[in-house]
């Protein structure tokens, strides 16, 4: 049932929020140089199974994604191997430039514990109200699922909805007459 | 120009009073760091560099991290050297430090200087390095020093383990006569992970090595490329300009000769004996002509007619750029009733009489009383009018002469 009502709920209002992504700003510490972060996130590489998105020293990964306008985040798709896949998940909205030493000083605004059915696409329902005014959105994988030295991800997508901000690029210039 | 935050770890401990680099182990150190911090912040001037010291009580920082040089240096000042160092513990004082920098979009650097034994061992030291890179934290690591069983490895094993795609390097420098710095100059320390070297780093190299940076003006067309180009067009219009000079001159001493008259068959004569004064000052005169010509051919835009004004300052410019030229000008101003005008300047020393006989007198070869000599005077103390050019004037003047 619930599966079904997420299910839903993403085909009713939720967009992929991939457009909404500022790609410059994003950062990802811990990741392998040869397996980065847009293996996991970009249209396309995402969808390639052998393209992973690989931890480096060790299993944790934080990842940091900042967005061009504030939205509200609904669900969360993180993908991965059975084995090497992510356990271990903690969301913070709005928090800039983490580093692993300060991810226990606040609480999380959502942790998802990702079963073997959310690894193969079943979407994580976030608890809404928790990212109604989203600029930023650290994600944290803390551990994995075989406790093995890397952790790697296949696919991360994120679904939701955008709030009504001012697009400055539409600002046109009032013509002089 | 990557935008950086580094931290700079001085070990200050006991074995830094060895004179085997000169004048000690520690005045080395402290060189380095000098010209590191200046490479640092010349490169890019947002970049930061902070210090602080491994040996002593304890591990303290000097100065965080900050872009003023003059604080960098002067915090270097009545150091105390002491104790011993505590590898592990500094880098993890350094990298907390950099985790507090201002500007959180700089990149994260531990200098390490590792003069002294190490007394930790491997595993420890690569978890360090390990954790310095999950916080993509870059190390470079200047082994100097103390060379004994196993600290050499130790130090590879914390480069490798922190490595993370050669942003982290590793240098050795044996005791010798070179300077810790200028050794430290040619090495991706200084020079930034193979980017090219900033200019700082080129220029010094280029200082101390002697040899020639690898970039043109020293300035990487990578690093900044506006600066380079500009560099470049202001060197070829030079040339051109200097070119476009020397042609004149060209012209004009042909023009002379080519008047075929006496006077300027003389005129140009002494200005190729050029025993005198007076012929240096008229090539220098010439040269000046030319170059304040072009400036005034520049500004005007058409034919080279020139305002008094102009002419004064074309004067001004001559006379400044050379004080023998301007003793000249100030004696014939005072013989002549006649506006300066740069081009006027000739004729008018040469129309001083007694300024041009004694002149002549000291000529080898020229007789003052030779009848074509005094003919030649007789001609120019003709000349009264202001000139455009010498020897457009010289030509009507002959000819209303003969």
């Amino acid at each position: 049932m619930s599966a079904a009502e997420s299910a839903t709920a993403v085909q009713r209002s939720q967009v992929d929020l991939l457009d909404f992504i500022d790609w410059s700003g994003v950062e990802c510490l811990n990741q392998s140089s040869s397996h980065s972060l847009s293996n996991a996130l970009k249209q396309g590489y995402r969808e390639d199974e052998g393209l992973n998105l690989e931890s480096d020293a060790d299993e944790q990964l934080l990842i940091y994604i900042p967005f061009t306008q504030v939205i509200k985040l609904h669900s969360v798709v993180v993908m991965g191997s059975e084995e090497e896949g992510p356990k271990t998940v903690k969301l913070f909205a709005n928090r800039e430039h983490m580093g692993f030493s300060n991810v226990s000083d606040f609480p999380p605004s959502d942790t998802a514990v990702l079963s073997s059915d959310n690894l193969k696409g079943k979407p994580v329902v976030l608890k809404y109200v928790k990212f109604q005014n989203v600029r930023s959105l650290t994600i944290f994988i803390e551990d994995n699922q075989s406790g093995s030295e890397i952790t790697k991800i296949q696919k991360i997508a994120l679904y939701g909805s955008t709030v009504e901000t001012t697009d400055m690029k539409g600002l046109k210039k009032i013509e002089d007459h | 120009m990557v935008l950086e935050a580094t931290m700079i770890c001085i070990d200050n401990s006991e074995w830094m009073r060895n004179g085997d680099y000169a004048p000690s182990r520690f005045q080395a150190q402290a060189d380095a760091v000098n010209l590191i911090c200046g490479a640092k912040t010349q490169s890019n001037p947002e970049n930061t560099v902070g210090v602080l010291t491994m040996a002593g009580k304890g591990v303290r920082v000097l100065v965080t991290p900050t872009s003023d040089l003059g604080k960098i240096l002067a915090c270097m000042h009545g150091l105390e050297i002491g104790g011993e160092m505590n590898l592990a513990a500094g880098i993890q004082v350094a990298q907390l430090a950099l985790k507090h920098r201002q500007n959180k979009k700089q990149q994260q650097r531990i200098i390490v200087f590792a003069g002294s034994p190490v007394m930790h061992d491997k595993k420890a030291l690569e978890m360090i390095g390990k954790k310095l890179k999950k916080n993509s934290v870059a190390l470079d690591i200047v082994n100097f020093g103390e060379d004994d069983e196993g600290k050499t490895e130790k130090l590879e094993a914390l480069l490798a383990a922190v490595n993370n795609n050669d942003t982290s390097h590793i240098v050795h420098v044996p005791a010798g006569p070179t300077a810790l710095s200028d050794v430290l100059i040619s090495t991706p320390i200084f020079t930034g992970d193979g980017e090219g070297g900033s200019g700082f780093a080129a220029s010094a190299a280029a200082a101390a090595a002697g040899g020639v940076s690898g970039f043109e003006f020293g300035v990487d067309p990578n690093l900044d490329p506006e600066l380079a180009l500009a560099l470049r067009v202001s060197m070829e219009e030079e040339r051109a300009r200097q070119e476009a000079a020397a042609k004149q001159a060209a012209e004009e001493a042909s023009k002379e000769e080519k008047g075929g008259e006496e006077q300027d068959a003389t005129m140009t004569e002494r200005a190729s004996e050029g025993a005198s004064e007076a012929d240096n000052k008229k090539i220098e005169i010439a040269d000046d002509d030319d170059t304040s010509l072009q400036q005034a051919l520049a500004m005007s835009m058409d034919e080279p007619t020139s305002s008094q004004g102009l002419q004064d300052t074309e004067m001004s410019d001559a006379a400044a750029e050379d004080p023998e030229l301007a003793l000249a000008l100030q004696l014939s101003v005072q013989d002549s009733t006649k506006d300066s005008s740069s081009q006027a300047d000739v004729s008018k020393l040469l129309a001083d009489q007694s300024f041009v006989s004694s002149i002549l007198a000291s000529l080898p070869g020229v007789d003052p009383n030779d009848p074509s000599v005094k003919e030649v005077l007789a001609s120019m103390q003709n000349q009264s009018e202001p000139q455009q050019k010498q020897d457009e004037d010289k030509a009507p003047k002959k000819e209303e002469e003969k």
